[in-house]
């Protein structure tokens, strides 16, 4: 089966749908090759990236197997390339010149440019005149689906013209429903009485510079000759709003039609350019791929926040000054190394140790303190994340260890303080609800004893897993050269079942 | 040697004058472990030489990978009780030395924090200049966090070497831990006599300050500098 036909291809009278061996029997000396959906709209969407270049609005049309392509909204741009006609011209070449052959066309609204594009010759219809441009298009221009077509070929309707003289009312009924409805529909949209939405490929940024260069860019130093300019009339866009940036996305348009981008988060909104480029700087320029050249670059900025009001105070000047270099610190030392590594604590209201704070990605605020469980005994100043097993030479039940081995070492305790018992927090652990797996154990008395057997299994499997679900009881030790540490033992002696002896680890390590 | 007036009063000294411990400078500094196994008192000290309280200004504690995994990340608690506001650090963790440096520099340098840590084995000279040379421009203090020590050249301005001791009685429990203590021995410094000094933790502040209730108001006699 056809899926896609060439213009030759279609002269010669062949058809999307035809069959291939029909195909070949029309014309012998056919070339085909195998249909790959999947990479022909990763082509696309490829595409539709670098197209962006033209506009910040590019759709991508792939509803009309066969007739694929892309939807630029160039409302109030196309001047910047020159007129209309320029701007046509200039997508064609641009893209024959990376080797994809197109078609492009403009007009009023996306269904008549879709119609142009694919059928017209003209490739521009000018302003108010969608009607007259149409006129002499073929139905199929409208994208009605086969059934409609066939319909209207019936009643003698091969030109959109055709549909003009015809009342809209009648058209619907004599389609019965819902295909008439569709062929209404469809003409409104191309004749601008109904407006058609488009779904750009990604959303529009509401801060965007970019400029276009007569000679590609082909290495870093070009891009850093550029970026300053580009920092400058962003940082300019932003300050007439009051907005700063938070996040910042530098994409280089390539010759051969492809894009490729960094991007840079800040911690707080920015709009000074000094900043914003340092920034970029830091993320690094060699980051950019940029192939055979680039010959356009566009900076954006992808979500802004109003950015706070700079006053110098009297004697505040000096803090409001700091904020902003720890801001702009914390940005740098995340740009190079990475979003996750520069942190700040908070407290949390839980007494096992490893929930009891949580670092997460700083910003030039301190971060909000919940009012912690201060009842706790001292901590140590080093944390062991995981835990490190120990072998202990202790007393039963609850006397601290005399000596510990840590990592093939012996250290003999001389002075101990414990324990703390830090017990599971039960409302947090879900335990295995037992009367309900119950029920499903099997009639025979092997088979439920087999049954229950690996139920046990489970729920201390289960039970050990969680390793908040097991007491601790901590120890704060001293050893004989005066280096203090926190060990704790998990799990209780039980006289019951011996197998299950309590193991030893040491979590940290005080001053 | 610059004096930060500011931090001077962290440092009680002893009422005859002999001997003080030389305040933080704006500059860089070394805080070697004496033994591998006495990093958590080198920690201590680091923090406590790193930033002066009055200063507003958060702490940077710049760490790396391999450290972490060898002997443990911060604690914000541990930073609690050693009188440090949780809420005034940021931590900076790297995957190698060479990155942890230019962090320390980076952090150092721009004035926004108050001092910076970082825990780096290798530093050569011509980095550790940078980082005195950073430190006094953003006027903070840096310290070099090393556990491995070892006598290469240095350009910091204090050598500090720390050693964990046996902690003062307990009040209440003889056989429990007391108050930290711990020895500080400055082995280099560019003017100025070299001493020791022994360090407690005032259960009260929780700050680090010389040990009273010892008949030499915590000067170490009679011991040796060990080799600078």
């Amino acid at each position: 089966m056809l899926s896609a036909v060439n213009p030759a291809a279609r002269a010669l009278g062949l058809s999307l749908g035809q069959s291939h061996a029909d195909a070949c029997a029309i014309v012998p000396t056919l070339t085909t090759a195998p249909a790959e959906p999947e990479r022909d709209r990763e082509a696309l969407l490829r595409l539709a990236l670098w197209a962006e270049r033209f506009s910040p609005a590019v759709a991508v049309e792939t509803s009309d197997p066969g007739y694929e392509g892309l939807t630029l909204d160039m409302t109030g741009g196309a001047h910047l390339f020159g007129g209309e006609g320029a701007l046509v011209q200039e997508i064609e070449r641009r893209l024959a010149a990376a080797g994809i052959p197109a078609r492009a066309a403009m007009a009023d609204t996306p269904a008549a440019a879709w119609a142009l594009a694919r059928f017209g010759d003209d490739r521009l219809a000018p302003e108010d005149r969608a009607r007259e441009a149409l006129k002499s298009l073929p139905v199929q221009a409208l994208r009605v689906s086969d059934n409609a077509l066939r319909l209207l070929h019936r009643f003698g309707l091969r030109r959109i013209g055709d549909l003009y003289a015809l009342p809209r009312a009648g058209l619907a009924r004599r389609f019965r429903g819902e295909e008439g409805m569709e062929l209404v529909r469809r003409l409104d949209q191309a004749l601008g009485i109904e407006a058609e939405p488009l779904e750009p490929v990604r959303p529009q940024p509401l801060y965007r510079v970019w400029r276009a260069f007569a000679e590609p860019i082909i290495d870093m130093e070009g891009v850093a000759w550029a970026l300053p300019d580009l920092v400058q009339a962003l940082s300019a866009q932003l300050d007439r709003d009051g907005k700063g940036a938070r996040r910042l996305v530098l994409t280089a348009f390539r010759v051969d039609g492809r894009t490729t981008g960094i991007e840079a988060r800040l911690s707080s909104p920015v709009s000074t350019p000094t900043h914003l480029l340092r920034l970029l700087k830091e993320r690094g320029l060699e980051r950019l791929d940029l192939g055979f050249g680039a010959d356009a670059l566009m900076l954006s900025a992808h979500r802004t926040e109003a950015a706070q009001a700079r006053q110098a105070d009297f004697d505040g000047g000096q803090v409001q000054g700091g904020r902003d270099d720890l801001a702009a610190l914390i940005d740098r030392l995340s740009a190079r190394l990475g979003d996750g590594a520069v942190l700040r604590p908070t407290l949390r209201d839980s007494h096992i140790p490893e929930r009891s704070e949580a670092w997460s990605p700083a910003g030039p605020d301190p971060e909000p303190q919940t009012p912690g469980t201060s009842a706790a005994g001292p901590r140590p100043l080093f944390l062991l994340d995981p835990p490190e097993p120990i072998q202990t030479l202790a007393g039963m039940p609850d006397s601290p260890p005399a000596q510990f081995s840590w990592r093939r070492v012996t250290r003999r305790i001389a002075r101990a303080e414990g324990p703390e018992r830090l017990s599971p927090e039960w409302w947090r652990a879900p335990v295995p609800d037992l009367s309900a797996e119950e029920a499903a154990v099997p009639e025979t008395d092997a088979g439920k004893a087999q049954a229950k057997a690996a139920l046990i299994l489970e729920v201390s499997e289960a039970r050990e897993r969680e390793d908040a679900g097991v007491t601790r009881d901590y120890y704060r030790v001293e050893d004989e050269h005066g280096r203090r540490y926190w060990l704790f033992r998990q799990g209780l002696y039980d006289h019951g079942a011996p197998e299950r002896m309590p193991s030893w680890w040491l979590h940290g390590v005080f001053a | 040697m610059a004096f930060d007036a500011t931090s001077y009063n962290n440092f009680p000294s002893p009422l005859e004058g002999k001997g003080r411990m030389p305040a933080s400078c704006l500059g860089l500094e070394e805080a070697t472990a004496a033994e591998p196994r006495d990093w958590g008192a080198a920690g201590a000290f680091a923090l406590w030489r790193a930033g002066a309280a009055h200063d507003p200004r958060p702490l940077a504690l710049v760490t790396v990978k391999a450290w972490r995994g060898e002997r443990g990340g911060f604690s914000a608690r541990g930073l609690k009780g050693l009188g440090i506001d949780p809420a005034g650090v940021i931590q900076v963790r790297a995957e190698k030395e060479a990155e942890a440096l230019w962090a320390l520099e980076e952090a150092l340098k721009s004035g926004a924090v108050r001092g910076g840590i970082a825990t780096v084995e290798q530093a050569s000279l011509v980095a550790t200049r940078r980082l005195d040379f950073a430190a006094r421009e953003g006027r903070a203090t840096g310290v070099l966090l090393r556990v491995l020590g070892s006598g290469d050249l240095s350009a910091a301005r204090l050598r500090w070497r720390l050693k964990a001791e046996p902690s003062a009685p307990h009040p209440f429990d003889p056989r429990a831990p007391g108050a930290v203590r711990l020895t500080a021995e400055l082995t280099r410094r560019r003017d100025g006599p070299l001493g020791a000094w022994e360090l407690e933790q005032d259960h009260e502040t929780h700050r680090l300050g010389l040990a009273a209730g010892l008949a030499d108001h915590g000067l170490v006699q009679g011991r040796q500098a060990h080799a600078a």
